[in-house]
């Protein structure tokens, strides 16, 4: 994995999570209304637009993983108890891992309860 | 608690023999009986949360003497402010997500029996009964429905946005300039509701009601098809001052020469609960009144005041109308 | 070094501060209104929300009288149409959103111990719009003329000239006007909480108040946009019948709803993330203790500002849309319930670990947090849509929300107000007076609020000037009336207490509360914020940093003087916060005051189409911010670097990223995408609900779009050329290539207009050409202004304010060609080609 810095010196690692979650908010919410405005367009059943929800939903997972993954690691694994509040380089590096687990952990909930619909609902019906 | 007040107003309301205001928690309708129930669930557990969170936030900030060490008070926050809201609101969700399509099932426009077309206006309601067989029935500012069998609303707005909305019965539908909505309702017991215009639509907004009454289905058959042909009218006069003032170039009245669209259907008025679109009692003098000052009675109403005419004539159309039964 | 500062003779150090005194005086007079200090304008714009506020207030109180007993008629149909409509656009436009600016402006720089905002003049220009837009349509009211078809104007009440008259123009322009002001703002927040911390700040040690604000002021970029495109195709409906919400022509006004709630619901969290914020610095200071989940509260703050653009239609649940769409919306609702909790969490874990002093100040905090949680619980309710069908506009969500604002909002707001009242005169609010304020707002706040869940269960709808008496409404809205004037009465409490006279109190310490944030060791004598800027090593520098105060006030730290009379402060890094330059900011200038007025002037002659008056003041406007730029930005130093103190030296000049100019370019424009994209949005909108939504009208010509596309980009990339050159010395090409990326941006835009114009496209006809026409008048906008900045850089250049060495100016027009490139290529391949390929 050294493709990816282990110390990323930038705010915006922060918001990957998040972003995923918009992502697959949007991917979701257009790719249902489209469908639904529009069926004749694509010409499958709604049980297509469901497995698309679910292929984007498992992407967005595993994207958010990585991210919780990699948040983790810059965290150090977690052998350093919060609050990071050392007004070291280190430190500064440490909160910012975690605060991104943090997040990322959100965004994985946030992506589940998304796709939630998509198991009940079964139809365009208004 | 709530029952209780409801119960209470519901009885005043029988006292008063006006088209009743039913709470939604005393649901008269399927899918309002549903709601009820994820309500009362919800209200159960919103009420514990609720008398916990400010238990630990009274005991944090006024008792509490033992500095807790940062790690347990961690844990607090991870326990307390995600994992215990993580799974109890997936619980909820999935209920309320597994209620909707049961609430509001797809109603075929082949398979509802009945099919109502309401049409919301400044600040009143048309509506027309579409039954599966049989000629459409025209109406105003009231809706009948037959306990016990689903039926279909179509929704529409002549002019601006509007809310459909029948609280014991069920939640409410936007009627929608362009739009047409839909909305499928089963009522299971009789009784008369109230409807409001749940989307504010201009001045008089709050005057914007109409009557919704659920009956047995052979009584609502019968009054269907005793609606399908004209009145027999009473007070022949009041008819003849009715056409002669000019009231037919807006409103209908069927079996007369009547024919105006613009105004409510007034073809049976009299046979309804309230006039004004569910704002005033049903009696010759409440019509008269509205008759002589709509603008009083209902700001930014369209209909002109009539006050000019001599008070008999007024009171000979108001007890005409009365008698379209 | 120190022994330098030893060797420094008393004289020298009282002619340092008494030059710092007079760079940074308030001048005099009515001059004093001219100011731009952090400190002044912030106490404006708190005091002119909160005046706001109270009046939104009566407002409020008059509903209340009306609807106390049935069928009643002290108000008329018509009056509280305006009132109610004017109650919530007070209290979100006019009080919420700018009163956490106002917090922000006066807060900031002391607790990230800088001297002023980045922008201190683009924050006096704020509170001007502000206050302007605020009196005009607040005024209407007076002249029966406020608009009355509600806070969110739905089309077509509010578009139809039948429905609505005046009043829908004045709020349309009036906010308008109020949503380029919080714009501004924002770009002024993030910048500052970017690069405007104290040295030795990193991003791990920041107050969480300006972790907060960052995200709000985020929020603000990508929710007022929206808005603000509503509001431009809202008038254009209203000014020149573009029928973009009628439906006889193709409109909808479903589009309206869509992107007035993409802005309203994170309204909602713009409005409660601040005041959660104080919350987070009040609760550690009673505690005695920092805070326990910093980055906890990071999590939620970001959680939360991102899942709120999740939420919109969850007010549109009962339009008719499929339920798929609604239960997403549903689930993220649902979502956003976890960093709330998180946060108040927090706050408990927080008062566990500590010890805690019951102040006044936690007193109103824990009272709004209890007043907050039933806000929220019923947020959970009426976020699953089979409820909210039912609780959807009836006086359960009025109950709703005002639990949300009041609780979430305004009492955290007075607890601020009780805890930073003595940075304003060193002098306490009255603890008693304190106590009687919350009593009665806490009790008559639930006796108000509390039975309207009720009386929205018993079917009563939000909105009504009346109700009969026979439905059992009435004793609950007595109940809630008395309660208003409860709550009203501890309302005034607080003015009271804030207004009384206090020249005999004694003057207090610095830090009453004892609390470890750098805010409060700025003396509220002095307008100069801190003495010297320190350096922090601590999350509670107060707390942790020995002597620190004492060293500051000494001016031991960084730029303790002013010797060439500006009004200077350090720029740092944005994680490290690593001193990289002397930032020079603009002193009192009367240039602000002039282009608020002069754009308000526009705004207002445009409401009531006063075509001649409009170009009038919006050339004035024009040349003000010419003149205001010209003088006050880009300025080249005297100097390339100065000693800052501490053997420090700094350059005095910056360019490109590293500039605050650069920042506040690309932030404006994020901003400006983001509206962009809601028009590209609403035609795709319209595409979705038509089978053919061209509806037959020939659309724009391809070639000439794809012409007009590529033109574009070629003046972009001599843009980017003269850019080079200039760098590499060679000015006389530099202005060569500006001249031709100018004249190739003219041609650009004749032959775009020409795409909708050659096949006849009429915008009144149709929503399809009035949406083409949107977009493209969007690009040429731009691009006018594309060449003017292009003019203003050949002028710079000639004028010799533009070197190859100090091209600040060029590469943040370069910077804003390249949204310009970007919202070109979009919009002409969309117009040109989509009809096409569908």
């Amino acid at each position: 994995m050294r493709l990816i810095p282990k110390e990323i010196e930038t705010l915006w690692t922060l918001f990957t999570a998040p972003v995923v979650w918009v992502v697959h908010f949007l991917a979701c919410y257009v790719g249902a209304a489209i469908y639904c405005a529009k069926p004749e367009l694509i010409g499958l059943s709604f049980s297509a637009v469901r497995a698309g929800i679910a292929a984007v939903t498992v992407i967005a997972l595993s994207l958010i993983a990585l991210s919780a993954w990699l948040a983790w690691r810059q965290w150090g694994f977690g052998t350093d108890d919060p609050p990071h509040d050392d007004p070291t380089r280190r430190d500064r590096t440490l909160f910012q891992g975690f605060a991104t687990l943090l997040l990322s952990g959100l965004s994985f909930i946030a992506v589940i309860f998304t796709a939630m619909p998509a198991l009940f609902l079964t139809g365009c019906i208004r | 608690m709530g029952q209780y007040f409801s119960l209470s107003a519901a009885s005043l309301l029988l006292a008063s023999g006006f088209a009743g205001a039913r709470s939604v928690l005393e649901p008269a309708g399927a899918e309002a009986q549903q709601i009820a129930i994820l309500f009362w669930v919800m209200l159960s557990g919103g009420a514990v949360i609720w008398l916990g969170v400010v238990a630990l936030l009274l005991h944090s900030a006024l008792f509490n003497r033992r500095r807790l060490a940062e790690q347990s008070a961690s844990r607090i926050i991870l326990w307390g402010g995600v994992v215990f809201p993580a799974v109890t609101l997936c619980a909820l969700l999935a209920y309320a997500l597994w209620l909707m399509p049961a609430l509001r099932p797809f109603a075929q426009a082949s398979s509802a029996a009945l099919r109502i077309e309401v049409t919301g206006r400044q600040f009143w309601w048309e509506v027309v009964y579409r039954p599966s067989r049989g000629p459409p029935v025209a109406s105003a500012n009231e809706i009948r429905l037959p306990v016990g069998e689903r039926v279909e609303l179509t929704l529409k707005s002549a002019d601006v946005i509007h809310s459909f909305w029948i609280p014991p019965l069920g939640g409410k539908m936007d009627m929608i300039p362009g739009r047409t909505n839909r909305l499928s309702l089963m009522a299971t017991k009789s009784g008369i509701f109230r409807g409001p215009c749940a989307e504010y639509c201009g001045t008089s907004h709050a005057l914007m009601a109409f009557s919704a009454v659920a009956m047995e289905p052979e009584a609502f058959r019968s009054w269907l098809a005793a609606q399908a042909i004209p009145a027999e009218g009473a007070g022949a006069s009041g008819g003849a001052l009715f056409l002669r003032h000019g009231c037919g170039s807006c409103h209908f009245v069927a079996g007369t020469d009547a024919r105006g669209l613009i105004g409510p259907d007034l073809s049976h008025v009299g046979s309804r609960t309230t006039v004004g679109a569910g704002i005033l009692p049903n009696t010759e003098d409440a019509v008269a009144r509205f008759i002589a000052r709509p603008d009083l009675i209902k700001p930014g109403s369209r209909m002109p005041a009539f006050d000019m005419l001599p008070p008999g004539d007024i009171r000979a159309i108001a007890a005409w109308l009365r008698g379209l039964q | 070094m120190s022994a330098a500062i030893k060797e420094r003779s008393r004289e020298e150090y009282k002619a340092q501060e008494e030059r710092l005194r007079a760079v940074w005086a308030n001048p005099a007079g009515w001059r004093y209104w001219t100011s731009v200090n952090n400190f002044q304008i912030g106490l404006w714009y708190g005091s002119a929300a909160f005046a706001f506020m109270l009046f939104a207030g009566v407002l409020a109180l008059l509903m209340r009288l009306q609807l106390a007993v049935p069928d009643n008629d002290f108000l008329s149909a018509e009056f509280f149409n305006q009132a109610f409509t004017l109650h919530g656009t007070v209290m979100m436009f006019l009080f919420a959103v700018p009163i956490f600016e106002a917090v922000a402006i006066f807060l900031l720089p002391p607790m990230l111990g800088a001297r002023e905002m980045p922008f201190p003049r683009l924050g006096a220009f704020s509170f001007w719009s502000f206050f302007l837009g605020g009196v005009f349509v607040c005024g209407s009211i007076f002249f029966n003329a406020a608009p009355s078809a509600g806070w969110f104007m739905y089309p077509p009440l509010a578009t139809d000239k039948e429905f609505s008259g005046i009043g829908a123009d004045i709020w349309l322009l009036g906010l308008s006007f109020i949503e380029v002001a919080s714009i501004a703002a924002a770009v002024e927040l993030i910048v500052g909480i970017m690069k405007c911390r104290a040295p030795g700040m990193r991003i791990n040690l920041m107050p969480l108040f300006a972790w907060y604000l960052l995200i709000v002021a985020g929020m603000i970029l990508f929710a007022f946009p929206p808005l603000i495109a509503g509001d431009l195709l809202f008038e254009m409906e209203r000014m020149f019948d573009w029928p973009f919400f009628d439906a006889a022509r193709g409109g909808d006004p479903l589009l309206w709803q869509h992107l007035f709630w993409i802005f309203g619901h994170p309204e909602v969290y713009i409005i409660f993330l601040p005041a959660i914020a104080l919350m987070a610095m009040i609760v550690p200071t009673f505690s005695q203790r920092p805070i326990v989940g910093y980055s906890w509260i990071v999590l939620a703050a970001v959680g939360t500002g991102f899942l709120s653009f999740g939420l919109w239609v969850h007010h549109m649940f009962a339009t008719g849309l499929p339920q798929i769409s609604l239960a997403f919306f549903s689930a993220a609702s649902e979502a956003v319930a976890i960093p709330t909790g998180v946060q108040i969490f927090v706050f408990i874990a927080t008062m566990l670990a500590g010890r805690v002093i019951f102040s006044t100040p936690m007193l109103f905090g824990a009272g709004g947090l209890a007043i907050f949680v039933i806000g929220g619980l019923t947020g959970v309710m009426v976020a699953l849509a089979p409820f909210d069908w039912q609780a959807h506009d009836t006086y359960f969500v009025v109950a709703h929300l005002h639990y949300v604002l009041i609780g979430g909002m305004l009492f955290p707001v007075v607890a601020g107000l009780y805890y930073y009242y003595p940075l304003i005169n060193a002098k306490k609010l009255s603890d008693r007076l304190g106590r009687l304020a919350f009593w009665l707002m806490f009790c008559g706040f639930n006796i108000a609020f509390f039975p309207m869940h009720l009386s929205g269960l018993r079917g009563m709808p939000r909105r009504v000037f009346t109700y009969p008496a026979e439905i059992g409404w009435d004793w609950l809205n007595l109940i809630s009336t008395a309660g208003a004037f409860i709550f009203a009465a501890g309302v005034l409490v607080v003015v009271f207490d804030v207004l009384r006279p206090k020249h005999r109190e004694p003057r207090g310490e610095l830090n009453p509360w004892n609390a470890g944030t750098l805010e409060w060791i700025s003396e509220p004598e002095e307008d100069w914020g801190v003495r010297s800027i320190p350096i922090v090593r601590s999350r509670y520098p107060l707390w942790d940093q020995k002597d620190l105060a004492r060293k500051v006030n000494e001016g031991r730290y960084y730029l303790p003087d002013a010797e060439e009379g500006r009004r200077e402060g350090l720029v740092t890094s944005v994680l490290d916060a690593e001193p990289i330059q002397v930032l020079r900011v603009g002193g009192t200038s009367n240039v602000t005051i002039v282009s608020a007025l002069s754009l308000g002037a526009a705004f207002i002659a445009l409401t009531f189409h006063w075509w001649i008056a409009t170009a009038l003041a919006a050339i004035i406007c024009f040349c003000a911010v010419i003149y205001w730029l010209w003088t006050g930005t880009g300025e080249i130093p005297e100097k390339p670097e100065k000693d800052v103190g501490l053997g420090l030296s700094l350059p005095l000049y910056a360019s490109g990223p590293d500039s605050v100019g650069w920042w506040a370019m690309f932030i404006t424009m994020v901003g400006d995408g983001t509206a962009f994209a809601s028009l590209v949005f609403g035609y795709f909108f319209y595409w979705t609900i038509h089978a053919d939504f061209t509806a037959g009208i020939a659309g724009p010509d391809a070639v000439w779009s794809l012409v007009a596309a590529f033109l574009f980009a070629a003046a972009w990339g001599l843009m980017m050329a003269a850019r080079m050159f200039n760098r590499r010395r060679a000015t006389a090409a530099m202005r060569g290539l500006l001249v031709l990326s100018l004249l190739t941006a003219v041609a650009a835009s004749a032959t775009g207009l020409a795409a909708p114009w050659s096949p006849g496209m009429d915008p009144t006809r149709h929503v399809y050409p009035a949406i083409v026409w949107i977009l493209v008048i969007w690009v040429l906008a731009h691009a006018a202004l594309g060449t003017v900045m292009q003019a203003y850089c050949l002028a710079r250049s000639l004028a010799g304010r533009l070197t190859p060495k100090h091209d600040v100016d060029l590469s943040n027009v370069v910077l804003y060609w390249h949204f310009l490139l970007v919202t070109a290529v979009i919009t002409f391949a969309i117009i040109g080609l989509f009809p096409a390929a569908m």
